[in-house]
């Protein structure tokens, strides 16, 4: 019977060598996530790619796996981020017939939550003395992370950081978002989705469509318009900034 | 689904060669975004497969972005050497933000007197 199987490290060497192991473990560990979110009633704390990427980060460390060789599996997932940014058409399209009159005070609104999210976090940064390379990556960080990654590129910082500042932002605005907004004594969902499509994109855009569904269209808004205007003035900002 | 699929996969080549070629400041991506909503909008309404196959992709952004975020692993001592004037830096911006974008638009609106049709 041992004969009929081949050695463990084989089948080991094997799966390893293949972008199988990255992408089951990486579709796993979001099932994994996308659970324990539900288990906890959607609790903003409990995100699913928050816990997903700690499980992906230590799996892969204890199999001693180095990073390259794990994205070149999981590469056929990131690909996709692209695909995604291009189907934001979408929300940005229907939620356009219905705020057409209104966007005029949303692109003001988006301009200025832009600007401060910039020099906000820059700023800070900066006063703490944080290294060059991280205060770069913070410069796309409110914008949605497959536009934040592309811009990354363009402004000389790493793409990785601009995801990992993307995803801690969508975290943080889909947790404190709420509260922020009634200190401010913002009551239409409309004014409090926008706000945090702008300030969080697409974590605090799922957010804002749980909580309400015209929150949910805003946000979308938000985050797409976000994106699209981001990509354009970032780069040009930035280099203003560090000519 | 494959259509609609082959549809999207169709703008962002288009969005991607443009970018490559002609108006490289842009993302590829954005830019066919840009020629997609172009289209939703010579259209005026959005084809069911490109719908479906696009609110599947976006519903599960989520598992997009963790092959790159896995990437922390690669800056975990820098990380680690700033966390406090990072997570500072996060925590004052996004809270800034999501403040300055809520209030812009609480005094525009009551200054066009917006405030008292409901929708």
């Amino acid at each position: 019977m041992t004969n009929a199987l081949p050695p463990m490290t084989e089948i080991w060497v094997y799966l390893s060598g293949s972008p199988l192991l990255a992408l089951v473990l990486t579709l796993s560990a979001y099932l994994l996530g996308l659970s324990v979110y539900e288990k906890s009633q959607r609790h903003p704390l409990a995100n699913p790619v928050l816990i997903a990427v700690i499980v992906v980060a230590v799996s892969i460390t204890v199999l001693n796996m180095p990073y390259a060789k794990y994205f070149e599996g999981a590469q056929f997932v990131h690909f996709l981020l692209g695909t995604a940014t291009v189907a934001l058409a979408i929300p940005i399209y229907k939620g356009f017939e219905s705020l057409r009159s209104r966007m005029g005070v949303l692109l003001l609104a988006l301009i200025a939550g832009g600007v401060t999210s910039i020099a906000a976090a820059v700023g800070v940064a900066k006063l703490m003395r944080v290294d060059e390379a991280l205060v770069r990556g913070l410069w796309a960080k409110s914008v949605t992370a497959p536009i934040a990654m592309g811009v990354a590129e363009r402004i000389h910082a790493s793409p990785t950081l601009t995801a990992i500042f993307a995803v801690s932002t969508g975290i943080l605005g889909a947790v404190l978002g709420r509260f922020v907004l009634n200190a401010c004594g913002i009551i239409p969902w409309w004014q409090r989705g926008f706000a945090l499509g702008v300030a969080s994109h697409g974590i605090g855009t799922s957010r804002a469509f749980s909580v309400h569904p015209q929150a949910g269209t805003y946000a979308s808004l938000g985050m797409g318009l976000h994106g699209m205007v981001g990509a354009v003035l970032i780069p040009r900002a930035a280099s203003f900034f560090y000519s | 689904m494959i259509e609609g699929l082959v549809f999207i996969f169709i703008f962002q080549s288009l969005g991607e060669l443009f970018s490559h070629f002609i108006f490289s400041l842009i993302p590829g991506p954005v830019i066919g975004l840009v020629f997609l909503l172009i289209f939703l909008f010579i259209r005026g309404n959005v084809p069911a497969s490109i719908d479906w196959v696009g609110s599947s992709i976006l519903q599960h952004l989520g598992l997009l972005f963790i092959p790159a975020t896995v990437g922390v692993v690669l800056y975990l001592p820098l990380l680690q050497t700033h966390a406090w004037g990072i997570a500072l830096a996060l925590l004052v911006s996004t809270i800034a933000t999501v403040a300055v974008t809520s209030l812009v638009l609480k005094f525009m609106a009551s200054a066009d007197g917006e405030q008292n049709h409901h929708d």
